[in-house]
């Protein structure tokens, strides 16, 4: 199912009318929501820029489904950045001190080793990770989307009852 | 084409979202606390925290807990506490920083030590802070009292650990190395040779010409030689001498080896003191000790979460799917700590399961918080009641943290003590148990005493140790004791503590146990040294019977080639001189 939904996402997103940037503004910001763990307020930020900036919300989707196992993964790495930045960087203390003592901030966890090397990270990605998808939907689209759309199997699969299902799921333009 | 940067449109399905979401939060956020304070105090405490229901009313900075049941980290189906209702004020703007600031808390319904259905401690006895705790009093029991069981137990001798199978060992390859050198000095000897030379000049002499330089000269030569090979023969007696002697030595040396190893085996003998402090520490050193860990293991919960100073502190963070990491408190002077609860009243009850109803006591806590040295500070509890006293100071505010807490109770129904190794119980009744506990830094000095005027004793017929006539004599000698007054106490460093135990029990039986102790004492001794012959035999014996043969070997095949020599010598020489007594025939 986990697979279905995401073959769908990946097909959504590829094919819809939005431009290459807003595709792959969409899944950058889609990877912070994967990097980093879920239920934290950074997220909730992130989710309102999807929302609000004009992004694509299947590439912001697509990008949190493909991230969230590489977040699971590179947890250890995250847990060192956030370690080496918190504890083992004394420039950086006076800041973590003053944002630790601020109202609101401490909400946000970023004391916490894992969010805050976790949250450096995926910012750090972001933009590469902008380039390198925008141009890859661009060459996509140029090339394989074409070819891809007259084969069989792609005919086969949109002819089938579900991707008729899938259409039914499929929001309005 | 110009993209819109942004969806206006999406703005309000946002607002809808968010409206959304915090309704959800504040339907489950009673929920959500009460999940977070549990899993918060079981990881605080070590054991199972469970609420039955906390209440937010944040408008009025109020937070209920209902029902909390903590269990006891130390006892596998008992609680260390629950609580009917918690009330705490608590500072709503400190929230805004994840700052907890209880101003004030009140606990009704308070009790202790009541039983649960299942095991409510978290992780083994050798993980974290209790495996450390419990390593910590390991180091202070003293063996119970084997003898008393009827049994001396002796230990598994290994024979690796004895020296006289290395040193017999030794000895034997000494000896052959030994012998192959002077097996090879005899062999260079070459007396037999030497000595058939000699006799076939003294055979070349008898029909020679006087004048027979040339013969003369051989024959000179050859008696060199003889000289020559009794001078080696001579120093290979005095190595053999020599050898021989320092084999013996070292023969003689096994039965020191021996007596080292009766010494070794010795030591495996569990033999209990039988001195008066000793039978203190064997009855009641493990009840003590059990009662200093436990308030050890407090102190170190309040170090570890209370700490002094203001440097960045890293604890675990919360458990979730993905990696927990560490959570760091950047504490800054002037603000307020991160947890801090600033005064409690609490109502407890106390009494002995069974005895008369529990009474209900009063007791108050301040100061209570995760950094005392932003607080300023230290946390106190205290309680007083009829014959009732408790309490206790942890001042971490400066750098150097001392705790301390002392408890006392009188005119109440006292536990049950099971004594260790024995199958009789203590029931003390009514008496005193106090308990006082402080840590300075690393010195650590403690006391607890009990003191009970109409003690019962009692035949423990389901306990581990098997009937004995020692056990029979320990029973007789306790039962008809009414009164008990235990100390004990404990002083020096945590890492080396020092403890000591005495009750009124202890000369009495010290006195009895020492006169039938000496018997099966002395039996054990006896089946240990067996122990030790019988592994030691096999190894001693051929070495010695080879280092005494090998002597004796050595000189008498030194002795025959020597007189080879000496026989040869004499009659070259004899015939030498008749050689010379010739008339007109002079040696040169």
């Amino acid at each position: 199912m986990l697979l279905l939904k995401l073959v769908q996402s990946l097909i959504k997103a590829l094919h819809s009318e939005g431009t290459p940037g807003q595709l792959a503004a969409g899944l950058a910001l889609g990877s912070i929501l994967g990097l980093t763990p879920l239920w934290n307020i950074h997220n909730a930020i992130v989710f309102a820029l999807i929302v609000v900036l004009n992004v694509s919300f299947a590439g912001a989707l697509l990008g949190w489904a493909l991230f969230v196992p590489v977040g699971f993964l590179l947890d250890p790495a995250f847990d060192w950045i956030g370690r080496t930045l918190l504890l083992e960087t004394p420039a950086l203390r006076p800041l973590w001190t003053a944002l630790y003592n601020a109202p609101v901030v401490p909400l946000t966890s970023f004391n916490n080793t894992v969010v805050l090397g976790s949250v450096v990270f995926a910012l750090a990605l972001w933009l590469p990770l902008f380039f390198a998808s925008r141009w890859g939907v661009v060459r996509y689209r140029a090339t394989v989307a074409e070819r891809l759309k007259r084969s069989a199997l792609y005919r086969m699969v949109t002819a089938s009852k579900l991707y008729n299902l899938y259409r039914l799921f499929r929001p309005e333009p | 084409m110009r993209v819109a940067v942004f969806r206006w449109k999406a703005l309000v399905p946002l607002l809808i979202f968010g409206m959304v979401g915090l309704g959800v939060w504040l339907l489950f956020a009673d929920r959500i606390a009460t999940r977070t304070a549990e899993s918060v105090g079981t990881t605080l405490v070590g054991a199972e925290v469970e609420i039955e229901r906390v209440h937010l009313d944040l408008p009025h900075g109020r937070v209920e807990i209902r029902g909390l049941t903590v269990a006891s980290p130390f006892e596998a189906l008992q609680n260390l506490l629950q609580a009917d209702v918690l009330v705490a004020d608590v500072d709503p703007l400190p929230l805004l920083e994840k700052k907890v600031v209880i101003d004030r808390l009140t606990a009704t319904g308070l009790r202790f030590g009541t039983a649960r259905a299942t095991d409510g401690r978290r992780g083994t006895a050798s993980d974290g802070l209790m495996g450390q705790v419990n390593h910590w009093g390991d180091q202070l029991r003293v063996p119970a009292l084997e003898l008393v069981t009827g049994k001396l137990e002796v230990g598994r001798l290994d024979p690796a650990q004895l020296n006289t199978p290395r040193a017999a060992a030794a000895l034997a390859a000494r000896a052959d190395s030994a012998r192959r050198a002077w097996d090879a000095s005899l062999s260079g000897l070459n007396a037999a040779a030497i000595a058939d030379s000699a006799r076939r000049m003294v055979e070349g002499l008898r029909g020679a010409k006087p004048t027979d330089v040339k013969l003369l000269g051989d024959a000179r030569r050859t008696l060199g030689q003889l000289k020559q090979a009794q001078d080696r023969a001579t120093a290979l007696q005095r190595s053999v001498t020599t050898g021989s002697a320092a084999l013996q030595a070292g023969a003689a040396g096994l039965a020191d080896a021996r007596q080292r190893d009766y010494a070794v085996a010795r030591g495996l003998l569990k033999l209990p003191g039988l001195d008066a402090p000793d039978i203190g520490a064997a009855l009641f050193g493990s009840v003590a000790v059990d009662r200093f860990q436990r308030a050890l293991y407090w102190v170190e919960l309040g170090r570890r979460y209370m700490p002094p100073g203001l440097l960045p502190r890293a604890t675990p963070g919360p458990r979730r799917a993905r990696r927990a990491g560490e959570t760091v408190r950047f504490p800054r002077e002037h603000e307020e700590p991160a947890f801090l609860l600033k005064t409690a009243q609490l109502s407890l009850q106390l009494g002995a399961a069974g005895a008369a109803p529990p009474r209900t006591y009063a007791a108050s806590v301040s100061g209570v918080t995760s950094d005392p040295a932003l607080y300023g500070r230290p946390a106190t509890a205290s309680a007083a009641a009829p014959g009732f006293r408790l309490g206790a100071l942890l001042d971490h505010v400066r750098p150097t943290p001392r705790d301390s807490a002392a408890a006392s109770l009188a005119g109440v129904a006292l536990p049950s003590l099971a004594l260790p190794s024995l199958p009789v119980r203590l029931e003390p009744g009514v008496g005193t148990m106090a308990l006082s506990f402080s840590v300075q830094g690393d010195q650590v000095r403690a006391r607890w005493t009990v003191q009970a005027e109409r003690v019962r004793w009692t035949r423990d017929s389901s306990a581990a140790a098997a009937p004995s006539s020692i056990g029979d004599l320990v029973w007789r000698v306790v039962s008809g004791i009414p009164a008990v007054e235990v100390s004990a106490s404990l002083a020096g460093t945590i890492a080396r503590p020092q403890l000591a135990v005495s009750s009124n029990l202890d000369r009495a039986l010290a006195e009895r146990l020492r006169a039938v102790a000496g018997a099966e004492v002395a039996a054990a001794e006896r089946r240990i040294r067996a122990q030790v012959d019988s592994l030691v035999d096999g190894h001693v014996a051929p070495v010695v019977a080879q280092v005494t043969a090998l002597g004796g070997d050595m000189t008498r095949r030194l002795g025959g080639q020597q007189a080879q020599l000496d026989d040869a010598r004499k009659a070259l020489e004899q015939r030498l001189r008749d050689f010379t007594r010739l008339p007109g025939v002079r040696l040169p």
